[in-house]
């Protein structure tokens, strides 16, 4: 079979130009990458920009998919100056990595720019929104200040990891999710986990990140589990992509609730009608476009609705990334509230599987629950 | 650079930016998805740009099977929002997941399955528009109207140097039933256009058909080896299933190839939007860049052997192809691709092609411009398409724009 640049080689030949190309033979050869990875998104036409919440409910150019690119290139190059004004466009952005699916390349434009973020906020330049979370990291290891001290169980078959958000904002659910996993015959146990460190990533502080992490993968490791089930996507993606990529381990199989129950619900039954809210993290980061819907499709008597923009195109609920709902509240609650009304449309209750998803449909006025808190509803306690 | 950019949210809010704008001679750019390849929204002599993302409601009537949509909705959300309701607009140019329904009015724009749907001027049945000093006018939709000159089409087209499109009503089909892939190859460019013509001629419209010439066959479809050097069709007939199976027969009957199945059409279908040139070469120093122009079946074959011909006559000039893209029962759309690798200055070049090429369209009775529109790119050369009528359109222009404050310089006005 031909190969994919025989065609610009032979057109080269004919044109007598190839001598005067040496950039584009050593690029059609192999042996050039070519523009880096920044560059090449910088330059795009924005092909993204649909499936990118803030590109479209933003609508403007500076926070479109290549409009954070282009301004990242721009600090890069020492063509801007780092100022607060100026990184803003980078923070302007959920980590959803919606823009991945459609890229060319397969970029995110998240990963792109973080060296960006870094090296800005290595030099000072931090928003002050940013500052109390990294002091509750460094201070305590967790997102919202000191967390109240619990007894670890460490008795049972599964580590259940709740994370942050649910820990302190839904403790109810936790209790929920507990239950429903006895329920399905197994022994789950918490430990007084800490936070993943993913804000401090996403905030630009790669550093504290890191030092986040090993200490509560010496948490995790030290419980002895065997299987992690964890009700944050944002949690599970940290320990099985970031943590590895950043050399610290998990030694225990981590697992996200949705994917974890799918295929385990034979027999359960429910009722009535939910739509269901597909988590970005779930999605794309962990590559699980359909977990919720199979794991909810599995319940005898339930009608499980998706929206719109459903499995591979989900759209995030505008409160993820850490940036966004701090930096830019309104717009946040933009997305929530064009995410929600698109949900209602299928059904009145809500269904998810990420803590921050909920609580941004929650704080926005629709009726939200999370997956374990609607199967718990269906069994017997 | 403008001076200042507005991101109104209704109608009302574009009104008062223009009244502003009009009441101190401001110029004033629309602004949608910024995907116009050819200048048409650069804010060249300063002022403000009126962004239109944030304007994005959309209304469907499906008893009319019309829907109403602000300006500023993108493509790909307002196809999805159709589909997921049964229904299609039919319009899907390459540009889909970046630019907005205002664009495409205002550049007049189609797309790839236009041989079935049309181009959005066909779609168009109502529109309302923000005037240079600031009134509204609604043009309301029907399905048919013979109410004086049609005052829709003054703003199809018109890249908003006559006004600002905030709002249309459209067309909308009903998804279709039934979709058919057919691939052929052929041993001439010519010889595949003759098969798409006899095709149209007996009334069947296939949604999509495209024909590569050699260079683009071997660029587009290398892992087909029956294909590689010879000429590529890759064609989508879909619609009811009564009507796809007759369309069907007819494009079996006359297409003059050896079929080669799904598979090159499922692969277009997959690569369609991967626009990764940009990107990849112009930083190792190419240029790189695309000209479209229509022209008639009598002399399709003259004005693209011509062009082709032209471009590569300019010193730099590493490739130049064409696929056939758009097709009549009256002509063709010839899609141009070039790039090259100039010794001097990269504009000078740049400039050079594209004087080629326009200079050979008007020696083969060509249009300038089969869907991209004007812009600031070709804006020379739009004096000669016109002609005396070029002084018609200064003459509605001036009528309507006094102050000259919407999209100065565009088109040349």
């Amino acid at each position: 079979m031909p190969g994919k640049w025989d065609w610009l080689k032979d057109e080269l030949r004919a044109s007598g130009l190839a001598g005067a190309t040496p950039l584009v033979i050593r690029f059609i050869s192999g042996r050039l990458r070519g523009a880096d990875d920044l560059a090449k998104c910088a330059l795009c036409p924005n092909m993204c920009r649909h499936a990118c919440p803030v590109g479209i409910v933003d609508g403007r150019e500076t926070t479109s998919p290549a409009g954070k690119t282009r301004a990242a290139l721009l600090l890069r190059q020492g063509r801007l100056q780092p100022t607060l004004e100026n990184v803003s466009p980078l923070y302007t952005c959920l980590s959803c990595n919606a823009c991945s699916v459609w890229c060319p390349f397969g970029f995110s434009v998240a990963d792109l720019v973080r060296p960006v973020k870094e090296k800005a906020a290595g030099g000072g330049s931090i928003f002050k929104e940013f500052r109390e979370v990294f002091e509750n990291l460094e201070k305590h290891g967790y997102v919202y200040g000191e967390p109240k001290r619990e007894d670890s169980g460490l008795h049972g078959d599964l580590l259940y990891l709740r994370g942050c958000t649910l820990r302190e904002k839904q403790p109810g659910v936790a209790e929920k999710a507990e239950h429903v996993l006895e329920e399905l015959g197994y022994r789950p146990f918490t430990i007084d986990e800490a936070c993943c460190g993913i804000p401090a990533y996403n905030l630009g502080n790669t550093r504290l990140f890191k030092r986040v992490a090993e200490k509560q993968a010496e948490k995790i490791n030290s419980s002895g589990a065997g299987i992690i089930v964890a009700s944050c996507p944002s949690c599970v993606y940290a320990y099985r992509v970031l943590y590895p990529k950043h050399g610290v381990k998990i030694n225990a199989e981590v697992n996200h609730v949705a994917e974890f129950l799918e295929g385990r619900l034979k027999g359960f039954k429910g009722e009535g009608r939910v739509v269901i809210h597909n988590p970005c993290k779930l999605a794309f980061a962990l590559g699980k476009p359909k977990a919720l819907y199979n794991t909810l499709s599995s319940v005898e008597g339930l009608t499980v609705r998706e929206p719109r923009r459903s499995g591979g195109e989900t759209f995030c609920c505008g409160y993820g990334g850490s940036a966004v709902p701090r930096l830019n509240p309104q717009l946040a609650r933009r997305i929530a509230l064009e995410r929600g009304v698109e949900l209602t449309e299928e059904a009145e209750t809500i269904v998810t599987a990420c803590p921050t998803c909920k609580l941004a449909f929650e704080s926005n006025g629709f009726k939200v629950l999370d997956v374990m808190e609607l199967l718990h509803s269906f069994t017997s306690g | 650079m403008p001076s200042a950019v507005a991101w109104p949210e209704n109608t009302f809010e574009v009104q008062e930016i223009v009244k502003t704008a009009y009441g101190n001679s401001i110029p004033v750019y629309a602004f949608g998805g910024g995907s116009g390849v050819l200048g048409g929204t650069v804010p060249e002599k300063g002022g403000i740009v009126v962004d239109l993302k944030r304007m994005r409601s959309i209304r469907l009537n499906e008893e009319d099977m019309v829907v109403e949509a602000e300006a500023g909705v993108n493509g790909y959300y307002l196809e999805k929002y159709l589909n997921s309701k049964g229904y299609t607009l039919g319009h899907i140019p390459q540009s889909i997941y970046v630019s907005t329904l205002g664009g495409w009015i205002a550049t007049k724009a189609t797309g790839q399955f236009s041989t079935k749907y049309g181009g959005i001027e066909d779609m168009v049945l109502g529109l309302e528009a923000v005037l240079p000093w600031g009134s509204a006018v609604t043009l309301p939709p029907h399905p048919r109207t013979s109410t004086g000159p049609d005052l829709r089409r003054l703003f199809i087209g018109s890249e908003g140097v006559l006004g600002i499109v905030t709002r249309a009503w459209l067309k909308t089909c009903i998804l279709p039933e039934e979709r058919v892939l057919l691939s052929y190859v052929s041993e001439t460019f010519e010889e595949a256009l003759e098969s798409v013509r006899r095709i149209l001629k007996r009334g069947a419209k296939p949604a999509v058909v495209r024909v590569y010439d050699e260079v683009e066959t071997k660029r587009h479809f290398y892992m087909f080896e029956e294909a590689y050097g010879r000429i590529m069709t890759v064609i989508v007939v879909e619609g009811d299933s009564g009507i796809a199976g007759a369309e069907r027969r007819i494009v079996e009957e006359e297409f003059r190839g050896r079929m080669l199945g799904e598979e090159p059409v499922k692969h277009w279908l997959e690569t369609r939007f991967m626009v990764k040139e940009a990107s990849e070469f112009a930083p190792l120093g190419v240029v790189f860049d695309t000209i479209e122009v229509s022209v008639g079946w009598s002399r399709a074959m003259s004005l693209y052997r011509s062009l082709v011909e032209a471009v590569r006559a300019v010193k730099g000039t590493l490739f130049a192809s064409a696929h056939a893209s758009h097709f009549y029962p009256q002509g063709v759309c010839f899609y141009f691709t070039f790039a090259g690798v100039p010794r001097g200055n990269p504009e000078k070049y740049y400039n050079d092609v594209w004087e080629a090429a326009m200079k050979t369209t008007f020696e083969n009775g060509g249009s300038i411009s089969h869907h991209h529109g004007v812009g600031r790119q070709r804006r020379s050369w739009l004096k000669n398409e016109l002609g005396p009528a070029f002084n018609l359109l200064k003459k509605v222009k001036t009528a309507l724009d006094d102050k000259g404050v919407m999209n100065p310089g565009n088109m040349g006005l």
